[in-house]
């Protein structure tokens, strides 16, 4: 149990304070988009842009350039790029999301090791610094939450048909290659502005685990949606809450939560498909 | 039926489909009179789906036209709303790997509003009980709470069927939309497209594989691969001469019945 008096202390400093708010934001968007991402089988993908994000990062650091004003641009440029080549290689998309994030990977360490000057950690990179986050920051990720939240409340029926199949979608009237596209851009821009608080390496984490967990819970699409961003949102309030607590790193805190819940909701689904099987058998 | 001298429900005119620089499809022209149906046969890669693809406007057209209900389809696959509302397409399959968190009741409801942006807290009782009436209608009353990825293959179909009837439409357009199913399954799928046909007025179009089928139901065959080989009545498009022309020599036709009690095929 915590102690409340450690708790009070962590809760009443405004760096906590903005963290917790930043991880609310930043696990709700990513379990948002990650409802739709885990069914298109995206999760690689968002992994992919994940690493290429370093690549920008380091692009930035290099040229002299703020690498948040670098981030953005290069992530949606990637992701078409991506895109494009998953469409017209004719090779399996894991491989080739492979290669494309294995060479990021690589060009981006080069690049760093060019640059003498860095001043930031890689280790701040690649885990995230959630506790560095700022107003500034938290207004773009609110506003980025609103607009995705906006966007796929709008278009759920198009989203929903175009990823069962994409001539259902097309035959009843939705553009189905415009919407993969802007699923594809706004993912990009939600893992280039998440980077920042989560990390090179964890934030797939964020986009797959909630969503996979609000899958086995939810039987119906929008309670999919919700469950998935409450996860998200609330895995993060726990761990960074539990990071504050015992001064371990936060962003991995996060993500060992995340798991927790994905355990808890795969054993309440083995429960609930049990409890099913036995009221038909009676 | 209606009288042959209305306006086609679908007329294509020299429809030209290239496909990853092949030719696909090449100068094929044909009618659907209203309240028909006609099946499209030919042998695998003969551009069946590719056809079907490009007259819903999900593939650009090489050249040639398309008209559904009077209305000139786009460079890009446009329609008016209206028509587009009218339209059912059936796929081979849905992307259900794993979980899919959506009720058949939910995916049913999907196919009720009319095409366009809607917001997700519009759904009112009239649409309710529309789904409700389509699932009775399709044998699927008690599937309504269950997930999409948790039906059979024909109990998936027969939903497919709901997500159709839900709306008044006019034109269905099937693409092997039996692929899958065992003999029983087929049949029973068969005889729900062939009831609901019936009692909506549907103008049909099916790509089909099941010649027997074909024979018994359709009003109409168009015989594909690549072009158009022969378009006619079953009889003659079905004809030995005119199957070995389509998918050459060493096809032997095949007859058989099913027993509506037991669903067996005999050849």
């Amino acid at each position: 149990m915590a102690d409340p008096a450690a708790l009070t202390l962590v809760l009443a400093q405004p760096f906590m304070q903005r963290a917790l708010i930043g991880g609310l934001l930043t696990g709700a968007l990513g379990g948002l988009l990650g409802s739709f991402a885990v069914l298109r089988q995206l999760s690689f993908f968002s992994d992919a842009l994940g690493h290429s994000a370093l690549l920008g990062i380091s692009l930035g650091i290099l040229l002299g350039i703020n690498p948040t004003l670098v981030l953005v641009p290069f992530a949606v440029i990637f992701a078409l790029l991506v895109n494009q080549l998953v469409q017209r290689s004719r090779l399996p998309a894991d491989a080739l999301l492979n290669i494309v994030y294995s060479t990021s990977l690589a060009f981006a360490v080069v690049a760093l090791s060019l640059v003498e000057t860095y001043r930031g950690g890689i280790q701040q990179l690649l885990f995230g610094d959630i506790l560095g986050i700022g107003w500034p920051d938290l207004a773009v990720i609110a506003v980025l939450l609103l607009g995705a939240m906006a966007y796929l409340a709008l278009s759920l029926r198009a989203q929903v048909l175009l990823t069962l199949n994409n001539d259902l979608a097309g035959a009843f009237g939705v553009r189905a290659n415009w919407h993969r596209l802007a699923f594809i851009v706004l993912l990009a821009v939600v893992v280039a502005v998440s980077i920042k608080a989560v990390g090179v390496l964890l934030i797939s984490a964020f986009v797959v685990i909630p969503a996979c967990a609000g899958r086995l819970l939810s039987r119906r699409f929008p309670m999919y949606m919700l469950t998935s961003a409450t996860m998200g949102g609330g895995c993060a309030l726990v761990g960074l809450l539990g990071s504050g607590l015992t001064n371990l790193p936060s962003g991995p805190c996060v993500v060992i939560v995340q798991f927790a819940g994905f355990v808890l909701a795969l054993l309440v689904s083995q429960i609930n498909a049990h409890g099913a099987t036995t009221q038909a058998s009676s | 039926m209606s009288s042959s001298t209305a306006a086609p429900v679908l007329a294509v005119q020299g429809l030209t489909v290239e496909r990853d620089g092949l030719l696909a499809v090449d100068a094929v022209s044909f009618q659907l009179a209203r309240e028909t149906d006609t099946a499209l046969v030919g042998p695998n890669g003969a551009g069946k789906s590719t056809l079907v693809a490009a007259l819903l406007g999900l593939l650009p057209r090489a050249s040639g036209t398309v008209r559904i209900m009077g209305h000139a389809l786009g460079p890009a696959g446009q329609l008016p709303r209206s028509v587009r509302a009218q339209i059912a397409y059936l796929p081979q399959s849905l992307a259900l790997q794993g979980r899919f968190p959506l009720s058949v009741a939910e995916f049913v409801g999907f196919g009720f509003d009319p095409p366009g942006p809607r917001l997700p807290w519009a759904v009112g009782q009239r649409r309710h009980g529309a789904v409700q009436r389509a699932l009775e209608r399709t044998g699927c009353r008690d599937l309504g709470k269950r997930l999409l990825s948790e039906l059979s293959g024909g109990q998936l179909k027969r939903v497919l069927l709901a997500f159709c009837v839900v709306r008044p439409r006019q034109l269905l357009v099937l693409d092997e939309a039996q692929a899958g199913l065992d003999a029983p399954s087929s049949e029973q799928f068969h005889q729900l497209l062939l009831e609901l046909r019936r009692q909506e007025g549907w103008t049909v179009l099916q790509v089909s594989h099941d010649l027997e089928m074909v024979r018994r139901s359709c009003d109409q065959v168009l015989c594909l691969n690549r072009r158009l080989r022969c378009s006619g009545v079953p009889d003659y498009a079905l004809s030995p001469a005119r199957l070995a022309e389509l998918y050459g020599p060493n096809v032997v036709p095949y007859r058989h019945q099913h027993s509506p009690s037991s669903g067996d095929a005999h050849g």
